[in-house]
């Protein structure tokens, strides 16, 4: 690569320790390899907009993180990093690593060529050209991030806590918590692991993985939002974040005492829930439906006969029809009080082979995106505490995470506001 | 290590760039111990060859049917694996070499692809240099006659030239093509030569010499202590040996059959306590570490100790490949990440971070020798070196009067540091490599 190609850092004496790969960034060549990204890109499903049959690849550029109000995809991978660099200088030079591989990535081209002087700058996994495919990541950092090391303390945005343990859960430390959460969100495994695979060779001196759970959702089965592993479609409801009123008041975090940078952030909530399928396969399907609120057929609330259907839970205040202690109803009882609580999910579905005990291990990478995690989130999760489907799930891993406002431009990295 | 390797299988290891006639290369063949050897060059070189004629050709190879004479010209069935980008036709026939480049086109400046038509008799290496200083901005080995392969290059302004080394043939270099502007060159190095890879061969061979003094010294002390029942004088001795045995990375694969004698592992599913033929350090630790007596130990001991000391009286014979030193740079810490951060290798001494920065002696060593070719050739060698220190500091930290963390021990926050500073290391060990691959130039 030529060094005055656009946007490549030159990171020049970084003292003490090397630390990170050189960032050398491919040769922008999106035109180049758009064809072959167009044939790959695939029908993704979709949290927000179910009905949307192809999701055009979303710009790496932006007020906002690519990856918060888009459909989910095919594959994913969520991964929570420690930060191991040594000071808040390689920090910063973490950051811009960071971006340039996301940029890259996500916008495709051809890898820099290397010549004599080292091993091929990419891994080949998705051919001598990197398609972007509709490639999207979205990078948080956890409250970790702001203690003493990198002098950040007074920077932390005013809810981000490290996550509580909530009355149901089960937290394995060893799945909990980290500095820096990444998701990457692509239409094919190859395209995401390809991503992750990049990431992790270029940053390996100054961030190492903590947890990294991957996850998949799945086509229309036969019709609409994607199933998750209990054989309901999940995802249905969920705000109209399209809309930039809701969004500002459901979605960006910024304003009412948080710190400037954090403007076009979200906060970001990780839960990884294991899901018992063999019990729930062992209970009938009045007491399944009953549990969600929803028909497991159709996925329509059961006063209902569409998926999209609203629940009329006024006309229904015993609760005859839609139980009081439906997943649903304790999620969001739809009413003036709970409005402002209500969270952007997106959901995956992870499948990792067998338990101890023989049977099967799955669950759900349960991702939300809200203003405010305190009287979002948390408080949907204290409402659904004691709820039945309890007995089928585990909450064990995950965490609170905040996703950096968007990167503006090709000279925009992630957190130079933060880190300004 | 090159991605491409040789079409021929090694027959002649002069022919490969590899030892010359001074100085023959050491036997090849496994190490009989837990060392891979995965990159082993005289192996890959012709191991891989069938790879080539199946697969690494990517595109054209398959397209003309493999390394036959067929002349047919195969750019024309060929689909390039390159897309979107400007392609240049070069011709690089012994008496063609470049051809198609300059006179009919217009050089310029950017990410473009030539496509390498071998139109000659035999197998030739392509090498993109510029022939004012001598670096190679490109290559592609062993591109079978009759075929097309692409070789993508992002080309800063200056003056190039194609250098074909044909089997058999002295190398020709094709007219200069001046590409104008002024954007700045790519990557680039001078090549390495097996004749500049001799003198850091020869006097790393003289280190391995001291390192064996060392060593013989140290497992006949091992042998008296455990022949005179001094168990804790053995555990203390047993770990300066293994140390210094373990400091002589580069050159196991000289060793032969010994390294296997010497530094053994048996397989998982074995008891360590009742496996046929294990012996070496690891045995004898397994005795150490798990409450046997002195006298259950001293056949052990002697074994040991009878093996370092042929294996120092041997070594005044052996000589190890030149080729192999940028390797092996690189491979001692991508197996001490391997065997020695998994505790693979820990018989009960919990001891494998001292091994590793043993290790990390071994690979420094190494670096010391080539750091002359290798000055102006990788402009990330002082931050390479520093880095192996950091990481050795780090890792010495975990020494308490001999005692050391064993990996298990280790914090998640320890955990992740050692493994951010291996990590670090390797991605810079493998431009090293890649720099000391030998490249044939005449
Ligand atoms: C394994 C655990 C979970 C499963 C299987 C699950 C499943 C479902 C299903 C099937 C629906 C109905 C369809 C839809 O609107 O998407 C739903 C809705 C919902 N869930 Fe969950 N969920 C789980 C965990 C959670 C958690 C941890 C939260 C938040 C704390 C949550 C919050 C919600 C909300 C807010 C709705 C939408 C309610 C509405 O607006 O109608 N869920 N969930």
């Amino acid at each position: 690569m030529t060094s005055d190609t656009p946007g490549r850092e030159h990171h020049g004496d970084l003292g003490r320790r090397g630390f990170l790969r050189g960032a050398a960034v491919g040769v922008g060549a999106v035109g180049a390899v758009a064809g072959g990204a167009t044939a790959l890109t695939a029908a993704t499903a979709s949290a927000s907009a179910p009905a949307a049959p192809k999701a055009a690849a979303a710009p790496f550029h932006g007020a906002h993180q690519a990856g918060i109000t888009q459909p989910v995809q095919s594959a994913s991978v969520t991964v929570s990093f420690d930060v191991t660099a040594a000071d808040r200088r390689e920090l910063t030079e973490l950051l811009h690593t960071l971006t340039e591989r996301a940029r890259f990535l996500t916008t495709g081209g051809t890898p820099p060529t290397v010549g004599i002087t080292d091993s091929p700058s990419d891994s080949g996994t998705l051919g001598p050209q990197v398609p972007a495919d509709g490639l999207t990541a979205t990078v948080g950092v956890g409250a970790s991030l702001f203690d003493g090391r990198y002098g950040l303390a007074d920077r932390k945005p005013l809810r981000l806590t490290t996550m509580p343990e909530f009355p149901d859960d089960d937290l394995q430390p060893a799945w909990c918590h980290g500095d820096l959460s990444l998701q990457l969100s692509a239409p094919h495994t190859d395209t995401v692991l390809h991503a992750l695979r990049d990431i992790a060779r270029h940053t390996r001196g100054g961030l190492q993985v903590r947890w990294r759970m991957d996850g998949f959702s799945s086509p229309s089965r036969p019709s609409g939002t994607p199933r998750n592993h209990l054989g309901f479609k999940d995802g249905t409801a969920n705000p109209d974040v399209a809309d930039p009123a809701v969004a500002n008041r459901l979605l960006w975090a910024g304003g009412g005492g948080e710190p400037a940078w954090t403007a076009g952030g979200s906060y970001q909530v990780v839960r990884l829930i294991r899901m018992l399928v063999e019990f729930w396969d062992r209970v009938s399907i009045t007491e399944q439906e009953r549990m969600f609120g929803r028909n497991r057929d159709t996925g329509a609330p059961l006063d209902g006969v569409h998926e999209f259907d609203t629940p009329k839970f006024a006309q229904d205040p015993m609760g005859d029809v839609i139980p009081l202690d439906s997943h649903i109803r304790m999620a969001n009882p739809r009413t003036a009080a709970t409005d402002d609580s209500r969270i952007l999910r997106r959901a995956y579905n992870y499948d990792r082979g067998m338990d101890s005990n023989g049977n099967l291990d799955m669950g759900l990478v349960f991702v939300c995106y809200q203003q405010d995690v305190e009287r979002q989130f948390a408080a949907v999760q204290k409402r659904l505490a004691g709820e039945p489907l309890v007995d089928y799930v585990a909450p064990f891993g995950g965490g609170y995470f905040f996703a950096l406002p968007g990167v503006k431009d090709r000279s925009d990295w992630y957190g130079s506001a933060l880190l300004a | 290590m090159s991605a491409e390797p040789e079409p021929e299988p090694a027959a002649d290891p002069a022919e490969e760039g590899g030892a010359p006639p001074e100085m023959p290369p050491a036997a090849p063949g496994p190490s009989g111990g837990r060392r891979l050897n995965l990159r082993d060059w005289r192996v890959t070189a012709t191991a891989a060859a069938v790879v080539v004629a199946v697969t690494a050709g990517v595109v054209a190879i398959t397209a003309t049917g493999h390394h036959g004479g067929d002349r047919a010209d195969p750019a024309a069935s060929a689909t390039p694996a390159y897309t979107g980008l400007p392609h240049t036709a070069i011709d690089v026939s012994p008496s063609t070499c470049g051809k198609g480049w300059g006179a009919n086109g217009k050089p310029h400046t950017g990410t473009q692809v030539f496509d390498l038509h071998n139109s000659g008799a035999s197998a030739t290496e392509v090498y993109l240099t510029d022939p004012k200083t001598g670096k190679f901005y490109a290559e592609v080995e062993g591109l079978a006659p009759g075929t097309v392969r692409e070789m993508p290059v992002e080309l800063g302004s200056g003056t190039y030239a194609f250098e074909c080394q044909q089997e058999d043939t002295d190398s020709v270099t094709g007219p200069t093509v001046t590409v104008p502007g002024n954007v700045p060159q790519g990557p680039a190095s001078r090549p390495v030569t097996v004749h500049d890879l001799i003198p850091p061969t020869l006097d790393y061979q003289k280190w391995i010499r001291a390192r064996m003094t060392e060593l013989s010294a140290d497992t006949g002390r091992l042998k008296k202590d455990i022949d005179g029942g001094d168990l804790a004088a053995a555990r203390r001795d047993w770990l300066a040996g293994h140390l210094v045995y373990e400091r002589m990375g580069a050159a196991y694969d000289t060793f032969g059959d010994a390294d296997g004698v010497i530094n053994g592992t048996v397989q998982l599913d074995v008891d360590p306590a009742h496996a046929a033929g294990f012996t070496g350090f690891h045995a004898i630790e397994y005795g150490l570490w798990h409450g046997r007596s002195a006298a259950s130990l001293r056949g052990q001991a002697a074994t040991l100790d009878n093996a370092a000391r042929k294996l120092q009286k041997d070594w005044a014979t052996q000589q190890m490949d030149p080729a192999n030193m940028g390797l092996r740079a690189h491979e001692i810490i991508e197996n001490s990440e391997q065997f020695e951060l998994t505790a693979r290798t820990d018989y009960g001494s919990g001891t494998n971070l001292a091994t590793a920065a043993a290790n990390i002696d071994g690979s420094r060593e190494i670096l010391d020798e080539l750091a002359p070719l290798l000055k102006d050739r990788d402009p990330g060698l002082a931050r390479l070196q520093a880095t192996l220190d950091d990481a050795q500091a780090y890792l010495r930290t975990f020494d308490k009067g001999g005692t050391w963390t064993p990996v298990g021990k280790l914090t998640r926050a320890q955990r992740e540091k050692v493994d951010a500073y291996f990590g670090d290391m390797l991605e810079q060990l493998a431009p090293v490599a890649a720099i000391c691959d030998v490249r044939r130039t005449t």
